[in-house]
């Protein structure tokens, strides 16, 4: 199954998209994709409703966040309301090590994202202040970098070990697909999601 | 050239990309109609001592260049919104492309939406945006 | 840097009124140079000559931002514009452009922390009629 893992709709300040655009886009190109998250900005939905469009579309359509820590943005998968209560969402400081420890002792998992980017990725921060205890996987193919983020993003991960993902971090519709993970199960809701990032068994694409 | 009708588009449809001009002589006369004086869009070596990598496109010059994409693909169209996201600096004397594409379709106000990009050398996305589009018929 | 004070203090604050006038050479020059080929933008003897679209963007009034607000830092940088068109803008229309603080909000981006300042301007004709919303995300990095 494959999944688009990082999207932003207009639940996101910066996100222009509609949810159902999104899923008309993907059944327009007939993209290879499955589903995808929605992880908007320092927020989680808990409100929203997409199994209509889940049925309608033959998609599945999950929900994260993407929280701003020490060490940059971290998508965080599995939010439950256990996690909500563990740390402030809309702060723009929270330790990595937090959110990571958090994640896990409430049956989530913590991604750190797009960590080639300056300032808002992790490798900048690993040079300057070390490794953090507890990362296993990053997001290794982010839809919005430039040159050479990605790549170092990999370096990153073989040199750590970590696994990684792949996610778009679409704000306009016809961005969402360009970068997924293929997994070898079907990924039902959260807890699935969840389970197989912790499994590792996943590969991260980029159709860019 | 002809109006374009909202029956004949459909959700998905591409805007015809196109290059755009953005020389400096080009730079100067927008920034010239637009009382634009900052020095970082007009000449390369002041925009260097700015820590920018060489004169930069003002932000609302790009908008404006997304803005005539829409009324080429679309000729008698009306621009309802643009909201456009510089999220990088698109450089002067560079080639960079701008694509559109239908997103949306409200048949009710006769109205697209459209996805808007402009594009570097290196296919990385500089501008960003969405308009909302009537069209006629 | 209290972000809730200076959002709960600042936003919907009225702080600047300016008036420009439209000229014909303006429009031109603006639609020429972002590659406007439509007769209606372009050819003045055009019998629905009007400005592009985002021609009132390029407006700014005496004030970026109110008097008394704090100096967050000495430099920003314009992260986003959204124009509404609501009636065409004319040669020889006499603007009115009345700004206020439409929102404050903060993230963090690949220059470091953000504070953004929703700066909006609304347009009014000579006949009080409003042509233009123009949304300006600026950009201040304390």
């Amino acid at each position: 199954m494959i999944v688009d893992l990082h999207n932003h709709s207009i639940k996101s300040d910066d996100g222009r998209a509609k949810v159902e655009n999104y899923c008309q886009w993907i059944s327009k190109r007939g993209l290879e994709v499955d589903g995808f998250v929605l992880t908007e900005h320092r927020q989680f939905d808990g409100d929203s409703d997409y199994r209509p469009l889940e049925d309608a579309h033959g998609l599945r359509i999950l929900k994260g966040a993407e929280v701003e820590t020490d060490y940059g943005h971290v998508l965080v998968f599995g939010v439950n309301e256990d996690l909500l209560q563990a740390f402030d969402f809309t702060r723009l400081d929270l330790p990595l090590e937090l959110v990571i420890r958090e994640s896990e002792r409430c049956g989530a998992i913590a991604v750190p994202c797009h960590p080639g980017r300056a300032t808002v990725g992790m490798c900048a921060h690993y040079e300057a202040r070390g490794a953090v205890d507890g990362v296993r996987v990053i997001e290794t193919y982010n839809g919005g970098s430039r040159g050479g983020e990605n790549e170092d993003a990999i370096a990153l991960a073989e040199r750590y070990g970590y696994s990684g993902i792949g996610g778009s971090d679409a704000h306009i519709v016809s961005h969402i697909g360009r970068c997924v993970t293929r997994f070898d199960r079907e990924i039902r809701d959260e807890q699935d999601l969840v389970d197989a990032l912790t499994d590792g068994k996943f590969e991260a694409i980029s159709w860019i | 050239m002809s109006a374009r009708s909202f029956d004949d588009v459909s959700f998905g449809d591409d805007l015809e990309e196109m290059k755009t001009d953005v020389s400096l002589d080009r730079i100067k006369r927008f920034t010239g109609a637009a009382g634009m004086t900052f020095e970082r869009f007009t000449n390369h070596e002041a925009a260097r001592k700015e820590g920018l990598p060489g004169a930069i496109v003002p932000g609302i010059m790009s908008q404006g260049i997304l803005a005539a994409m829409i009324h080429r693909w679309a000729p008698g169209s009306t621009i309802v919104k643009i909201d456009t996201v510089f999220r990088a600096p698109l450089l002067v004397d560079s080639d960079p492309v701008c694509r559109g594409v239908v997103t949306d379709m409200n048949k009710a106000d006769r109205t697209v939406e459209v996805d808007l990009t402009i594009v570097n050398e290196a296919n990385e996305t500089r501008v960003l945006g969405t308009a909302t589009v009537r069209l006629e018929g | 840097m209290d972000l809730a004070a200076l959002k709960r203090d600042w936003t919907g604050f009225e702080f600047d009124t300016a008036e420009f006038e439209v000229t014909e050479q303006q429009m031109l020059d603006f639609a020429i140079s972002c590659g406007e080929t439509e007769a209606r933008f372009t050819d003045p003897s055009h019998e629905d000559f009007r400005a592009p679209t985002t021609f009132t963007a390029k407006f700014s009034g005496r004030r970026m931002l109110p008097e008394e607000f704090p100096q967050l830092s000495r430099r920003g940088f314009d992260a986003g514009k959204c124009v509404e068109a609501l009636a065409p803008v004319r040669a020889g229309d006499r603007l009115t452009g009345t700004s206020t603080i439409h929102d404050i909000f903060e993230k963090t981006g690949r220059s470091g922390t953000m504070i953004f300042i929703v700066h909006r301007m609304e347009f009014r004709n000579q006949s009080d009629e409003v042509v233009s919303i123009v949304d300006w995300r600026m950009v201040q990095q304390p």
